[in-house]
Parts: structure tokens; sequence; C-alpha cells
């Protein structure tokens, strides 16, 4: 039903517009911006610079670079891409401006979904969302006749089939890889079970059932993963799975259009996507949802403002989406969904639906925090209980150096 | 006589036991290379595909028609042997003929630099229109038989604008090499013909800061280099620069970083050279300074060189200094390398990062086959005595 | 030489390597003594994000910076004494693990599991290297004269390979199925995994390292062989020395200095060890000394960053450099107290 409003709608805009426009205005202002550098920051950016005078810088070093970047004065940048774990430095410094004028003035064409509001005021303007969630082979599924899993209790069910069927080399993959991503692998269980990561005074609060319950799911895994699986990030899985050894992994939604790249993959129409699967049932899908977007920084003119704005929006504009429709899952108006962003789509539209990945200054502390202590658990060194008491150690350790406890 | 010679002879046994480590060793220090530089003229299914023979034949590359016959392997690999014969052999030769002596250095970089375009042109220009037109007539040994794509290699120096990365690296590193060498052999000269114990004391200190480890220095520069326009507007007023993103800034940062390691083996070569030289000319009449300009400067070049070559090695290959402290524009190629690495990666983005890899690897290939000789001698001559 | 010319002579050295290195050195050591943290406030923040097609809003306590007047968060500087190296070596865990007798437990902190591979990885590699280097050397001087050239050319590139992607060519030889561990699965029948345990990455990690260094050695003692004195050597032979000792009383000898050298420098190289870590992707198991300075460093995503431990932990990785590094330290003081003038 969703997915049928949507296309309509893509489809409607889609006879909107006429012809193709490279920009609609001529930008005379020196406008620099600063991001990541993956597929979707590429298409923005070079419909940016279609306005003449854009400078974009796409930096694998930009989450060390932006806040102090930003902070200089003037800024060394106008235009910043953040997703909403790197905006959180950016809104803790103040050094990122308010957009409800210019959105007023230049954004009428933006959807009230793009629109970060941090109290009532717009300080970013999201262009795409992005998740983990399940993606499986179909062929092998349906060879052995497994419904689609919704929990990680069927994942791992249906992963022993697999295993025992023996017909494929690894039946789970997972972005384990020590460090962030494993990290990111008990962000979406704890919630999952039901289970916080902080008490209201900021203290921590992983040491519960729901943290037991959350390191189990993920040491079951283990047994259906590749033995190297810590150090899997989320390239290695997708190669995997498009050389055809993976069955079924829980992937980044932005990973999905390479299982269908004719020069890469060997499963090629092959691979299906799902909601992301639930830690209990009934419960919300074990998973983060993250956007994409873009800020203007503070310390810069009022006229540089607004010409990076309007440039901004006009890398955000129909055109670009319609010419990179696959690159992302995209919330700007003209997008049509395909199939390969079903399971984004079903994760975030899900009852209850998936948290927003939790960005706060403490949760940047419990991340990393998360991230150096879990392997060990892992490979077996520590025991699960153990492995609680040291991510709160190192977090109370953290958070009394950055101010966060007394 | 003859005795000695016949003792200083080796038993069959060892001289093969020699060589064969010897064969062994060459394998394994050329191996990965040579596996990289195949992986990078394969289709990304081929390249990382599990068996080595897919990897080495390309059954995907060669499906998608593009490769080698039997004779392009032939007719390549006996042009590849004689151009590398040559420049072993007759390159330096020429070099010596046509440069004059005080210049012999800069003569060395642009034979370097002549041999290096003349072979491109030959090997990527010339050899595939003479084989294409070959292939076409000779029927079953002109049909491709070992998959073979230049695509990387486009996208990465057509699509992503390498050569600009080229340029900038090629700026930041001879900037490198100039400046540390030039400021490096003046306190060499000092530091070796000073007896005194505050020389002693600077070279430890020297020695202490080489140990550092440089991800703490660099992480410190970074705040400052992005706000010294505000830092320093109260002494240059509106023309202080901010120095992140600047070139000369990263040369600067980089010529401190490599100045201990640069002292240490020029002091040592400096000893190496009879303190009687510079004494006589002072005799003459002669400062300190015209002393090191007119009787060691001309004595000093290969230590000089050796000494060079690792400075141009560490600011070649560096990734940590460059990848924080300049800006996109003026990236160089090592950081613009690991850019293809990131979080949001796919196989092709690998694979044409394995083909700039390569492609960065091949100047050091003609750096090393031309100044080869003179690291040896340079080394010989005393550059390294502890 | 007078003072004021030798100043001239080492002047714009001493000034660069004060500015870039001897500066951020005493900055980073008055860190390690200090904290400084912005002065944070409780607010009641409400946050909208996008889902798909609708917003979904949160309200939510956030802990979050105080700004000042000037646009700039407040941060307050305290002196802590050694809290920082008590953050960074949890002595009290260590005490407590030597009590009840479980040693093992000490390698769980992350100070000491990161100086246990250090170390050890200083220490095992540098025989490793010396030897190599040493042999290679060897065999190179008895090639044939044809010969040399092209195989010092080959034997140099390990070394002037970029590290970044030397340690990458290499990692992907062994990771999963990578050629080489699908050639060692093909002999021995079982399957391996290079990268599941700890002992086999270090392993690949000792291997990459001496791989890399290796050439370094080797050149600098093949140049030291071509001023082998003859005379000694023909001398040694007239003595009855077999090859073994001549090469042990007369080649290693004159080798000293460079063997000294290389020691020296292969100390301070290995003992930051970082690139290993990244490259093989060793964090799960073996972490390294600058490893762990550097993950102080880096902000995660809320722009937090360690300084303070970073700091200190940088100051500790300073004295075990210097302790390292008296062995051959003493040996130029004695060279310097004995040579030139």
């Amino acid at each position: 039903m969703m997915l049928k409003k949507l296309a309509l709608a893509g489809a409607v805009s889609l006879m909107g517009t006429g012809a193709y426009a490279a920009c609609a205005f001529e930008n005379t202002v020196e406008i620099k911006s600063l991001s990541a550098g993956f597929e979707a920051w590429k298409a923005v950016t070079d419909a940016m610079s279609e306005c003449g005078n854009v400078q974009a810088e796409l930096d694998q070093e930009f989450r060390t670079k932006q806040p102090a970047a930003f902070e200089a004065n003037p800024s060394l940048y106008h235009i910043g891409g953040v997703s909403n774990g790197t905006v959180t430095p950016l809104l803790n410094a103040g050094t990122i401006r308010p957009l409800d004028d210019l959105v007023a003035k230049y954004g009428g064409h933006l959807q009230p979904n793009q629109l970060i509001k941090i109290d009532g005021k717009i300080m970013a303007v999201a262009m795409m969302v992005n998740t983990q969630h399940l993606m499986y082979r179909e062929d092998i599924l349906s060879d052995l006749g497994i419904a689609t899993p919704t929990t990680w209790d069927e994942v791992y069910a249906a992963a022993a089939k697999i295993k025992e069927a023996g017909v494929a080399e690894v039946p789970l993959g997972a972005t384990m890889k020590s460090g962030w991503n494993l990290a990111q692998e008990m962000v979406n269980m704890l919630p999952g079970h039901g289970g916080k990561f902080f008490n209201d005074d900021n203290t921590p609060a992983v040491n519960s059932d729901e943290g037991m319950a959350a390191l189990a799911t993920l040491k079951a895994a283990l047994e259906f993963t590749d033995p190297e699986v810590l150090v899997s990030d989320s390239t290695y899985v997708q190669q995997q799975f498009q050389q055809g050894k993976i069955a079924m992994a829980n992937l980044w939604a932005s990973r999905a259009g390479a299982m269908n790249d004719e020069a890469e993959s060997q499963v090629v129409g092959k691979v299906k996507m799902a909601a992301a699967p639930m830690a209990v049932a009934g419960g919300a899908p074990a998973t983060t949802l993250w956007w994409d977007g873009i800020v203007i920084a503070k310390n810069i003119t009022d006229e540089e403002a607004d010409a990076a704005f309007r440039v901004a929006m006009e890398g955000l504009d129909e055109e670009m989406v319609k010419a990179n429709n696959d690159a992302a899952i995209w919330l700007v108006k003209g997008y049509v969904p395909g199939p390969l962003a079903e399971g984004a789509i079903a994760t975030a539209t899900a009852n209850p639906p998936a948290p927003a990945y939790p960005s706060t200054t403490r949760m940047g502390l419990m991340h990393t925090a998360l991230g150096n202590e879990l392997p060990a658990f892992l490979t077996g060194d520590r025991d699960a209980a153990a492995t609680l008491v040291a991510i709160e150690e190192a977090y109370i350790t953290a958070a009394k150096e950055a101010g966060v406890l007394e | 006589m003859s005795s000695v010679s016949r003792a200083l002879r080796q038993p069959f046994g060892l001289r093969f036991a020699s060589g064969a480590f010897l064969a062994f060793w060459c394998l394994l220090a050329a191996f990965p290379i040579v596996w990289i530089a195949v992986m990078s003229i394969k289709s990304p299914r081929d390249a990382f595909a599990s068996s080595p023979w897919d990897v080495i034949v390309g059954p995907a590359t060669l499906a998608r028609g593009e490769g080698l016959s039997i004779l392009d392997i032939v007719l390549g690999l006996v042009v590849l042997y004689f151009a590398i014969r040559w420049a072993f052999t007759r390159l330096p030769g020429l070099v010596m003929q046509y440069s004059p002596p005080s210049l012999i250095v800069l003569g060395w970089l642009v034979g370097a630099a002549v041999y290096a375009l003349v072979f491109l042109l030959v090997f990527f220009g010339l050899l595939p229109l003479i084989l294409g037109a070959l292939n076409s007539v000779l029927g079953p040994l002109g049909e491709p038989v070992l998959g073979l794509t230049t695509q990387h290699y486009v996208a990465v120096w057509g699509e992503n604008e390498f050569y600009r990365n080229f340029l900038n690296s090629l700026f930041v590193t001879a900037g490198v090499v100039t400046v540390s060498l030039t400021v490096g052999t003046l306190a060499g000269y000092g530091l070796a013909r000073s007896g005194s114990d505050l020389a002693f004391w600077l070279l430890i200190a020297a020695l202490v800061f080489r140990a550092l480890p440089h991800s703490v220095l660099v992480a410190g520069y970074l705040p400052w280099f992005i706000n010294s326009a505000e830092i320093l507007r109260p002494i240059f007023g509106d023309l202080s620069p901010t120095l992140y993103g600047q070139p000369w800034a990263v040369i600067a940062v980089m010529v401190s970083i490599n100045q201990p390691f640069t002292i240490w083996m020029l002091r040592s070569f400096f000893q190496n050279i009879p303190s009687e030289l510079d004494e006589a000319a002072r005799v003459d009449g002669c400062s300190h300074f015209q002393a090191f300009r007119r009787v060691i400067m001309p004595v000093m070049w290969p230590g000089v060189i050796t000494t060079g070559l690792f400075a141009f090695l560490l600011a070649y290959n560096d990734f940590l200094v460059t990848s924080l402290l300049l800006d996109a524009q003026n990236q160089t190629m090592v950081p613009a390398i690991a850019g293809y690495f990131n979080r949001e990666t796919t196989t092709t983005d690998q694979v044409e990062a394995v083909a700039a890899a390569v492609s960065i690897t091949a100047p050091l290939f003609l750096l090393v086959m031309v100044f080869q000789r003179q690291i040896v001698s340079g080394l010989t001559a005393g550059a390294v005595k502890g | 030489m007078k003072f004021k010319t030798f100043a001239a002579f080492v002047g714009p050295s001493v000034f660069m390597m004060i500015l870039f290195i001897a500066l951020p050195l005493i900055s980073v050591f008055i860190q390690s003594f200090q904290i400084t943290q912005p002065v944070m406030q409780n607010l009641e923040v409400e946050t909208c994000t996008p889902g798909f097609l609708t917003q979904t809003c949160v309200t939510e306590l956030k802990t979050v910076p105080v700004i000042g007047e000037d646009g700039k968060t407040v941060t307050t500087t305290e002196w802590t004494g050694l809290q920082s190296y008590r953050n960074v070596l949890q002595m009290d865990k260590v005490w407590e693990a030597v009590s009840a007798g479980r040693l093992g437990d000490i390698l769980q902190i992350d100070f000491w599991k990161a100086l246990r591979f250090t170390l050890m990885f200083t220490l095992v590699t540098l025989p490793l290297v010396i030897g190599v280097g040493l042999l290679i050397a060897l065999t190179v001087n008895n090639a044939a004269k044809a010969l040399r050239g092209p195989v010092i050319f080959v034997s140099l590139l390990p070394f002037i390979i970029t590290p970044v992607i030397g340690s990458l060519s290499i990692y992907w030889l062994f990771v999963g199925d990578g050629i080489l561990t699908a050639m060692m699965e093909s002999w021995s029948g079982t399957n391996i995994s290079m990268f599941a345990q700890a002992w086999t990455i270090e392993l690949l990690m000792y291997f990459y390292r001496v791989w890399h260094v290796a050439p370094f050695a080797f050149v600098i003692f093949y140049a030291g062989l071509q001023t082998v004195n003859m005379d000694t050597l023909e001398s040694a032979i007239i003595d009855g020395a077999n090859r073994w000792e001549r090469l042990r009383h007369v080649i290693i000898p004159h080798l000293m200095p460079l063997i000294v050298f290389i020691a020296l420098i292969h100390l301070m190289d290995c003992y930051r060890v970082f690139d290993e870590i990244i490259g093989f992707r060793s964090q799960a198991h073996v972490i390294s000394l600058q490893w762990l300075t550097v993950d102080f460093l880096t902000p995660d995503d809320a722009g937090n960053r360690a300084i303070s431990r970073a700091a200190a932990s940088a100051m500790l990785t300073m004295i075990g450099i210097v302790f390292l590094l008296i062995w051959p330290l003493r040996r130029t003081w004695k060279d310097h107290k004995g040579g030139a003038h």
C-alpha cells in the first residue's frame, strides 16, 4: 500500500518536471563543502557543483576535521555533510545555524520529513535514510522451504538449516569488525531486547538482564558466521555476499545496490531485502535509523549562508534524485523506491518502528566503550557478566573525563 | 696468493644454498607487489576470486572480450625485458655523458623522467597499435587468452583526476627533500665538526624526538593549523594565513619530523670526510661557511643523495600527516588511495584503489632503478656509522 | 668550532625541531596532568528525525555543553596530578590480579595488553630483521656480478613500497579464502582462518614487519660488506680460520656499528608500531601502544576525544622508548667521547 502510494507520488512528480536543467541560478559566491565520500554524496556534490564556484571535499577524515573547521572564524567550510551521529559535535558547539528563514525562502520543494528540528528550530536538511536490515538469498531460502525470518531466533534457526544443508559457505554474515561496527551491533540489540544504555543521571545501565540477553543473541551468531567475523566490515560482508558465499546478513541498506551490480556480483537478482529481525517477538526491529543531510556553518556571512543554502538545495533537487535513484534511499521528492528499498522501508514503517540512532555525547562515549570491550567477550577471553562490568567501567572513566559524569 | 683464492672459493653446496636462498627471497619480496599488479588489471569479480588461477587468467574479464593474446604476451615481455636492461646498462652512461658533472642529480632526474615518458609512450601507445593490427591478421594466435582490462587505470587517472594528486605529491615530496637536505646538511656538518657535549645532547634529543609517536604530534597540530588565521592576526594582520590545507605547511611539518634521521645520517657521513680537508681550507683563510661550500660540498653528494632518498620515501609514502593536514584540493596520493577504502566502499572502488596503488609504486621503481648504485655507494662512503 | 658558527649551522634545524616537535611534546606533557572538559548542563531537548514519510519526535533530557557569550563552548581545566596515568595503567586491577594469582587477567587491561604486544613485536622482529638482512647481504655479495643489480632492485621493493599498500597487499593474500590461505588449506586439508585467532594474526604481523624492514638492513649491511678489509680476511685464512670463524671474528665485528645503527632505528620504529594494527585489523586480538594512543585521540561520532589519557599514554610510550634506547645510546656516547672533535 505504502509502496504504491510512493510510486504514484514519484510518477506524478516525474510528469511535473520539464527538461533537464543543470542549475537554476548562477552562483557567484565562493562556497566550500565538507562531507563523507560515499556514492550519495558524490551525486549531491556533483549536482551542487553545476551552479559554479562550489568546491566540494569528500574526505574520509571529515569526522576529525569537521568540528574544528566549523569552529574556526570564519568557518573553513560553508556546507557540511553530516549524519545523525556526526551532527552532534556541531550542535553541541553551536557552530551551525538555524535554517528556518532559509528554508522559508528557498526550500519550498522540501518535504516536511526532511527538516531536522531541534527544539522546533530547523538545524539540518536530511536527504536520505540508512538502516541495517535483513538481506537474504531468496533462492536458498525458498529451496529449503524457509519462510523469511522476522526475529533473530528465526534467523538462527534458518542459519542452522542452511548449515545442515551445506548450501552456503557462510550461512550468516555479520559486520562485527571490532570497534565501531561491533559496537553498532550491540546498539541494535540492547534496545531490541528492551534494555537501555543509561539511567537518567548519565550512569550506565547496560549491566542488566537485557544486557545479558543481548550479549547472548550476539554470541549465538558466531556459530554460523565466518571465523574471521571480528575483521569483517560491511565492505567485506558485501563482497562475500556478491561472491555467493553468504546466505543472510543484517547489512546496511546503502549496500543493497551492490548486490545487483553486474560487474561485481555473481548473485544478481537473487538477493531480497526484508525488515531487520526483531530481538523479541512483537518488539521493534533490532536496528537503528540513520539519516544523512546538510548543515550550514554559523561563522560565515549571511550572504554566504544564503548562497550556500541555495547551492545545497540545487544538490538536493528532484533531478539529482532521478539521475541517481538507486544510489540511496532518498527522502527527496521524486524518489521511486525500487525492490532494493523494500527492507529499509519495512524497517522504518514497522510497528513499533525502529528507533533513530540516539546520538548524544554520552552515547558517543558508550559506543567507544562497547567497541573496545566487546571483542574480548566474542573471542571467549571474558564471560558475559565480566564484559558488562568492563563496559560500564570503561564508560565511567571516559564520562568522567568528558565531564558527563561527576 | 693462489691458496687464498682457493680458500675463498666456495664448495658447491654452499653456493647452491646461497643461490637458492636468494631466489626464495626475491620471490618473497616481489610476489605481493606483482600480485596486486595482476589484481589491478582484472574485473572486480576476478580480482577477488578465491582461486589464484582465476585471478591470473581472469575468466570474467575475458568474457567481456578484454584480454591479451599469446602474441601480445610474448612481444610485451620482450619489450619489457629490453626496456629494463637498457635502463640498467645504457641509461647511466647517457646521463653521465650529457649532464654537467655539477648538476648530476638533476641530470638523473631528467633522464629518469624522459625514460619514463618514452616507456609509457612505447608500451601503452605504440605497442597496442601494432599488436591490434597483428592480432587481427594472425587468427588463433591473436585470440585473447589472458584477461586484462585497463578500465581501472582509466577510471583512476581519468574520471578521478588522480594526476592532480600526483602533482600535489610531487610538489610536497620535492619540497620536503630540498628543504630537509638544505637544513639537514648544514646541521649535520656542524654536528660532525663540533666535538662539544652540546652537540651530543642535541643528537640525543633529536633521537628521542624521532621516537615520538607521530600521531600524537599531528593530532596536536590540527586545531592550531585550522585556527592559525585567528591566532596570528594580532601579529601579521589580515595577511595571516590558514595553515590547514597549505602544502608548504605540511612540508615544514614533515621536514621537522624527518630532521632527526637526516642529521644522524649526514653527521656520520661528514665524520667520515677527513677534517684535514676543511682545516686546510681554513688555514688558507676561509671561514667555516666558505670551507663548507668550497671543500665539503663537492664531495658530499653520495651521502646527500642517500639521505635524500630516505627523505623522499618518507614524504612520498606519508599518510598520517597529509591525510589530516591537507584539504581535498591539495590532497596527495596516499590519502587519496585510502579514501577509496572508507566505510561506504564497493569492490570496484577497491580494485581502483589497487590500480592507483600500483601507479604510485611505479615512480618508486624508477627512482630505485636510477639511484641504486648511489644508495650503495653513499652508504659505503659511511653515511651509516652508527 | 666556535659556538656562534656551530649555532649558525644547526640553527635552522634546531628551530624546526623545537617548533614542530619539542613544543608539542611539552604541551602533551602538560596535558597528561590536566583534564580539560566542557561545562555541561542538562537540557530537555525535542529532536525530530525522519522516519519514512513521517517524522518521529522525541523529547529527552540531554547533557550538552554550555556555550559562552563569545560563541565558544565554556571549558574548565583542572590539574589532576597522576589521575590520567592511573586511568591508563589501572594499577588497582593489576594488583588485584596479582594478589589473586591470575596473572593472565593483567593482559585484559588495554595498556598492558598493548605493552605486551609492542615489546614482543619489537624484540622478536629485531634479531629476525638483522639476521635476514645479513643473510641477504651475504648471499647477494656471493652472487654473480651481473645478477647483483636486478637482485638488489627486487630486494629493495618491500622497503620502498608505501606501507599502507604493502600491508594491505599481504592482508588480501591471507584474508578469508585469499589465495595463500586457500593454498595452505589444500595442502593441509583443513579449514584455515588466519584472522580468526590472535597468534596467527601476530605471526602475520611479524612476517610483514620483517619483510618490510629486512631490505633496509640488507642494503646497509651490503654497503658495509664492500668495505671489509681484505688484508684482515686473508690473514685470517692463512691462520686457518674456516668460513664460520671468518664471519664471526672478522666480518661481524666490522659490521658491528651498522648492527647498532639498525638496532637503534628498528627499536624506535617498532615501538611505534601502528600501521600493522590497522592494515591487519587486529584490534580485536592484539593492539599496540601507539594504536592505543590514537584510539584515545580519535573522536567518536559525538566528537569526544580522551585527550588526557592519550597524552598520558603517549608519555608512557616515550618512557618505554628511552629505556629501550639506553643500551645503543651508551655506545654512541663512548664513540662520541673517543671519536670526532
